[in-house]
């Protein structure tokens, strides 16, 4: 962890293009247990990665470790820093919303600020046009045990965007939702990645899911937790979700199928 | 619209004021009931009038009791006694849960002796407070805080420990501070542990209070208990009972009110009416925005599936 002269190296790195998170053999050891072996990938700014595995691969394991929630071996690079910790720069939504129950739907998108010092009027304005972004004018004053598991998240993606991080890691963020919920929620989250010109890693177990909204596929296998192969997915944006009944649609769903198949 | 809300409540069960009135018919007759099979058995001395005296007689010494000054006197200083018991019990419980919470040495520590006390029957310490603290007023605040003490340092330092992972996480991946998470998500997190614990200290604290006037007082509805029995004066020593009895309800309901105000969030109606005020204050202070538009949106954004969503709210 004490290799300072490794941030003035990084600076190359951007030479080759603006790449914004590198990792290369990024590994996570629980005791005994290798939770990620080694893997080494790359996310260029404004890139979209979805991280697609079945349960055990450790996909969420290194979504935490971009974020800076735990150490890692190997080297990891976030926007030319070295990853030491969680950053200002990088925002992480869960599974679960997290929302805390005592603030209103617009108190809670203002957490990140409360965090940070004072509310400003200003902050407060933003909120509220963060929770109108993800169609939710006119909830902003409930509390979250009056809003749907869907409403719910929709909250902590505008509490996401109001941390102002560019490097958004969402792990299955949509995952418990029902099927015509998440498939807009993923269309609406591809919309907002672009107009906010973020750089996004998306954690999933859902293939069809993964290649709608990535440009990179980064399909993981379990026992021990490892990083298979990275499928460059050409579609162009915005995308449409007619994509999805489309032959090369299909096709490269089966291929990523049989990645994840070979290695079971 | 008033006609829809009585519709509710009619449907979720008694909630309310309406549904309070609603049921006030049959709770008032089932205590009339009781009253007048209390007021026969005694009339018809079906129990003998030592043992059971007739509510009338009950009433009567009441009254006797009120207007001498006497009841007042007396529930005056056991009420000082619960509630300085409480006080100093529950904070303690509390600023001793925090601590152990936040210090795992500290909690390795302490846990064992807590669990000693709690299950050490402490009216046996009562005597032994006199002999330490003498006779006045302090033995007894000190037993009720010891008997109320336990229930808010367990409940508190669960609710501290049990804070949900995933809001830590958040919490980390937001670079909150130790403190930051301390007082805004473990503390708020483990309040309405902490309320339960409190309501249980509260009735407690009354246990305290008169098992250590039982023990030794000069003055207290405990000691005016064992006076009227030990002179068979059963009607009085039954008014001085039901006193305690509406005492420990009130104190009870100071704790549920307090409850109610300050874990607000769960409560429906109180978050209800939380949102509708804040609505009302956003409207108000939003009154000049053009065509009606009480919410800024980014209109190039606004996801398409903003309709639905509100249909989604409205149901609720």
């Amino acid at each position: 962890m004490s290799n300072p002269t490794f941030t003035t190296g990084a600076p190359n790195e951007m030479s080759h293009g603006r790449v914004c998170i590198e990792g290369r053999h990024v590994g996570k050891t629980f005791g005994e247990v290798v939770a990620l072996e080694g893997a080494t990938f790359s996310v260029p700014q404004g890139g979209f990665a979805s991280v697609l595995g079945p349960s055990g691969c450790g996909k969420s394991t290194l979504l935490r470790l971009v974020a800076g929630l735990d150490t890692h071996s190997g080297d990891l690079i976030v926007k030319d820093r070295k990853v030491e910790g969680p950053s200002e720069d990088v925002g992480m939504m869960f599974q679960r919303p997290t929302l805390l129950p005592w603030k209103t739907a617009v108190e809670n998108v203002l957490l990140p600020v409360q965090l940070r010092g004072r509310v400003s009027k200003d902050d407060r304005s933003q909120a509220m046009e963060l929770l109108a972004l993800v169609g939710l004018d006119g909830f902003e004053f409930s509390y979250p045990r009056h809003l749907s598991g869907g409403m719910q998240q929709r909250v902590a993606l505008a509490r996401l965007l109001m941390t102002g991080a560019n490097v958004l890691l969402l792990d299955e963020p949509f995952g418990a939702l029902d099927e015509f919920t998440r498939e807009r929620l993923n269309i609406e989250l591809l919309r907002i990645h672009s107009s906010v010109g973020a750089t996004t890693m998306f954690v999933t177990h859902n293939i069809a899911e993964a290649i709608f909204l990535a440009d990179e596929v980064l399909v993981m296998t379990p026992r021990p937790g490892r990083l298979a192969q990275v499928i460059h997915i050409p579609f162009e944006h915005p995308r449409e979700i007619s994509l999805t009944r489309t032959q090369e649609f299909n096709d490269l769903v089966f291929s990523v199928r049989e990645i994840l198949g070979a290695d079971q | 619209m008033s006609e829809i809300v009585v519709q509710q409540g009619s449907v979720s069960g008694a909630r309310g004021w309406r549904g309070f009135l609603r049921q006030l018919p049959l709770q008032l007759g089932a205590f009339v009931g009781v009253i007048f099979v209390w007021w026969l058995a005694a009339d018809q001395e079906w129990v003998s009038p030592r043992i059971l005296p007739g509510p009338g007689e009950v009433v009567s010494a009441f009254w006797q009791l009120v207007t001498t000054g006497i009841l007042i006197d007396n529930l005056g200083v056991t009420v000082y006694e619960v509630l300085a018991g409480f006080v100093l019990g529950s904070l303690g419980g509390f600023l001793i849960a925090v601590g152990a919470a936040l210090y795992g040495p500290f909690r390795q520590v302490v846990t064992p002796y807590m669990v000693a006390l709690q299950v050490t029957p402490r009216v046996a310490i009562a005597p032994l407070l006199f002999i330490w603290l003498g006779f006045g007023a302090l033995p007894k605040i000190v037993l009720a805080a010891t008997i109320c003490f336990f229930p808010v340092f367990i409940n508190t330092l669960t609710g501290l420990t049990i804070v949900d992972e995933d809001e830590r996480e958040l919490f980390r991946s937001l670079r909150a501070s130790k403190s930051q998470e301390f007082f805004r998500l473990r503390l708020p997190s483990a309040m309405p542990v902490t309320f339960a614990g409190l309501k249980t200290a509260i009735s407690l604290a009354l246990i305290g209070a008169i098992v250590g006037e039982f023990v030794s007082a000069e003055e207290g509805l405990g000691l005016l208990i064992q006076r009227f029995s030990f002179q068979l004066n059963t009607p009085a020593a039954y008014a001085v009972l039901f006193t305690l009895t509406v005492l420990g309800l009130l104190l009870y309901g100071l704790m549920e009110l307090l409850d109610r105000y300050i874990v607000f969030w769960n409560r429906n109606d109180r978050m209800l009416k939380r949102t509708r005020r804040m609505e009302a204050r956003y409207r108000r202070q939003h009154v000049s925005a053009p065509s009606g538009a009480a919410t800024p949106s980014n209109s190039g954004l606004v996801s398409s599936g903003t309709g639905s969503t509100s249909q989604q709210g409205g149901n609720k």
